[in-house]
């Protein structure tokens, strides 16, 4: 799994977690409710607590939203670098050159001849690092550098027919 | 069929039914619209069996217990993936939505829009079925443009066209409700104070709550179940369009293979619906919540003027945020969906606000009342507790900059299940324990099977459904016949939970059997729904 991924999984628990304790006190609340009949509670204090709610929510998703919009992967540095051609076809891939330098700045130009296909690009641990539209009648390019040798893997990413997932490109060398 | 059983009021009374009383045109149009609905349940309830089984031959195919050949499993995808997202829980909830307009005093006014509802879906729903699992069209639900026309030889133009043709019914289907809904909402029954078309649209979404002088009604409050149901019409009618709009171009390209039309304009139409087809399930799930849950928590909706106010903002941006199923898709020199996306992951945030809100009214309608538990209000709350755990999960998918790793993923996969089968689809089920027995006049279900059947199915999905989150986080790619070697352990192991999941509606069938098999409210201890205390 990649950092992101772990991040994302234990970001998400945390959240999970706070919302079950939550939901747990507010399921046990119906104890006492039911010693005093539901008639124990002022319910106009909820009713005030209703917008304050409402902006906690809309602060909490702008952090976010600041956070990550400039992250987008349309907003990556697309530069210049060692350049390598990428396109999908049904149901292979064609990937010109098929090894690249560690440590200099590749950029990947990815098309597709057929229907959308797309390059989920794994590292020699098995991990997705990335992943590239390949739209036919146009070009989507991204760079990445490679920090570690090896041979990384394409396995495509957009679902393109009966054979989609043999349309797997095995050996795209990193070299030192 | 008698007219048996006429809703009556609770104690205490809930403001938007509290003058419901049923005059005799009223309880004719109960009787048909009890018909309806069933009729509306046992079909939807058909669809899921089917869409139920061929999910499990997937999960079984990529466990490699079975072998399903390449295009096979595809094509049962394709059915699986309509099946139980638009057949059953759209469906459903479609149906259902007319007994709960009903049940706050907003009985069908024609029966042609429904009807055809109806019957356009069934029939739409057998092409799908006929188009794929015979006609091999394995193109998947969103048939990715121009996948349907390159099939590398799987299925012929004529079955894309036919199998467009039978989504395009289902379009159909969708349309009539969402015209039947705004007829159904707009209507004498909101008792609009003065009478004219402006204030009931006012009044049917929400502006009574934002602007009480200037949208009065007689009714003191009105009914909140009937904002979600009146957004949804709303939105899901417009939304349908562009998506209809491509159904016929692929009709048009089935039949002349010199027609196309551009890829990334075909992306925009599928999305501009594919994402408000789930609120065709969430927001009348939300209104059946709202319509509920008071019910057992004994007291009305905790709610003020945010939740109104979060209807309205998921009215305007519910069509404003399809790009973000776009956000890959960002070729070279073409800025307009860079800028889509850049503006709709802040708009689909604002989405959030609806759920969160009803989220917030449904806790504190719950907090410390005397809440009356059975088997309906257990699958409530449990479909409640998955709103919030999957709609987190629907905040990071929104997010464009996790999109390398998320996108495409078994994650996302995970994700939908979560909300569709463990939110939407448990609030089906606990529907089904709540209207069922006024529907059908038959005693109220075996309580403890009931409890057996809630919790092998929230112990078999969460457990089914994390797996494949953890794979998906784990770089497992959706759509993927068979999984790539390192994923199988936690593929098998997620058929254990699927067993259980199986075992658990099996025990549904077996207390739905046995309730429906009993004469006619012959206990007399038997509570008829839940509003109403004998
Ligand atoms: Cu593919
Ligand atoms: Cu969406």
């Amino acid at each position: 799994m990649t950092s992101l991924g772990m991040g994302i999984g234990i970001g998400y628990m945390i959240f999970v977690v706070l919302g079950l304790i939550i939901t747990a006190v507010v399921l046990y609340s119906t104890k006492r409710g039911r010693r005093d009949k539901g008639e124990g509670v002022d319910i106009g204090k909820a009713e005030r607590a209703e917008p304050w709610w409402a902006l906690f929510i809309v602060i909490l998703l702008g952090v976010l939203l600041a956070f990550t919009i400039w992250r987008a992967p349309w907003f990556q540095d697309n530069g210049p670098g060692q350049r390598v051609q990428v396109t999908g076809i049904q149901f292979g891939w064609a990937v010109q050159p098929t090894s690249v330098k560690v440590n200099q700045p590749v950029q990947f130009n990815v098309t597709a001849l057929d229907v959308n296909h797309a390059m989920g690009l794994f590292d020699p641990q098995g991990r997705l690092i990335m992943n590239v539209q390949a739209v036919p009648d146009y070009t989507t390019t991204r760079t990445h550098t490679f920090t570690e040798p090896g041979t990384y893997i394409i396995r495509c990413f957009e679902f393109c027919g009966y054979q989609h997932h043999k349309m797997i490109y095995p050996a795209f060398k990193v070299t030192a | 069929m008698t007219t048996a059983h006429p809703p009556v009021p609770p104690a205490g009374g809930l403001p938007y039914d509290a003058d419901f009383a049923l005059d005799p045109p009223l309880a004719l149009t109960q009787t048909r619209t009890r018909r309806l609905v069933l009729r509306w349940i046992w079909t939807s309830t058909a669809f899921l069996g089917i869409a139920g089984v061929l999910g499990l031959l997937l999960r079984l195919g990529q466990a490699e217990f079975i072998s399903l050949d390449g295009n096979l499993w595809y094509a049962i995808m394709t059915a699986h993936g309509l099946g139980a997202f638009i057949a059953w829980a759209g469906f459903f909830l479609m149906g259902i939505s007319w007994w709960v307009l009903f049940k706050c005093g907003f009985p069908i006014r024609s029966f042609i829009l429904p009807e055809l509802t109806y019957w356009t879906m069934v029939i739409g729903v057998l092409g799908i079925v006929v188009t794929t699992l015979l006609g091999g069209f394995g193109g998947s639900w969103v048939f990715l443009y121009p996948l349907a026309f390159n099939s590398s030889g799987q299925w012929s133009d004529l079955v894309t066209g036919v199998f467009s043709a039978s989504v395009l019914l289902a379009g159909v289907s969708i349309l009539a409700y969402c015209a039947g809904v705004l007829h159904t909402v707009i209507s004498p029954a909101l008792k609009a104070e003065k009478d004219t078309l402006g204030q009931r649209i006012g009044l049917a979404f929400g502006f009574g709550l934002l602007w009480p002088s200037r949208f009065k009604t007689k009714r003191g409050v009105e009914p909140y179940p009937v904002l979600p149901l009146a957004v949804n019409a709303l939105d899901m009618f417009l939304a349908t369009l562009p998506f209809a709009l491509l159904l016929v171009f692929q009709i048009i390209q089935s039949a002349d293979s010199g027609f196309s039309i551009n890829t990334l304009l075909a992306g925009n139409l599928l999305w501009a619906f594919g994402h408000p087809v789930v609120y065709l399930l969430l927001f009348p799930a939300a209104a059946t919540y709202y319509y509920l849950i008071p019910r057992y928590a004994g007291r009305p909706l905790v709610a003020g003027r945010a939740v109104a106010v979060s209807w309205l903002i998921a009215l305007t941006f519910n069509l404003f945020v399809w790009a973000h199923h776009l956000y890959m898709n960002y070729p070279d020199g073409n800025d307009v969906q860079e800028t889509l996306g850049t503006i709709m992951q802040p708009t689909t945030y604002a989405l959030v606000l609806p759920s969160a809100m009803s989220l917030f009214s449904l806790a504190a309608t719950i907090w410390r009342s005397d809440f009356q538990w059975n088997a309906a209000s257990k699958f409530l709350i449990a479909g409640a507790i998955s709103w919030l755990v999957a709609g987190l999960q629907g905040i990071i998918n929104a997010t464009s900059a996790f999109q390398d790793t998320l996108h495409n993923t078994l994650w996302v996969v995970g994700h939908f299940h979560n909300m569709a089968f463990l939110n939407m689809g448990l609030l089906i089920f606990g529907a089904m324990y709540a209207f069922l027995p006024e529907l059908t006049g038959r005693p109220h279900f075996n309580e403890r099977l009931g409890s057996w059947h809630l919790w092998g199915t929230v112990i078999g999905a969460y457990g089914w459904v994390v797996c494949q989150m953890w794979q998906g986080l784990d770089g497992a790619p959706r759509r993927w016949s068979r999984l790539p070697e390192t994923y199988m352990d936690l593929t098998r192991l997620s058929l254990v939970f699927l067993a259980i999941l199986v075992i658990a509606q099996i025990i549904f069938l077996v207390n739905l059997y046995t309730t429906l098999r009993r004469s006619p409210f012959d206990d007399p201890s038997v509570r008829q729904g839940p509003e109403v205390k004998q």
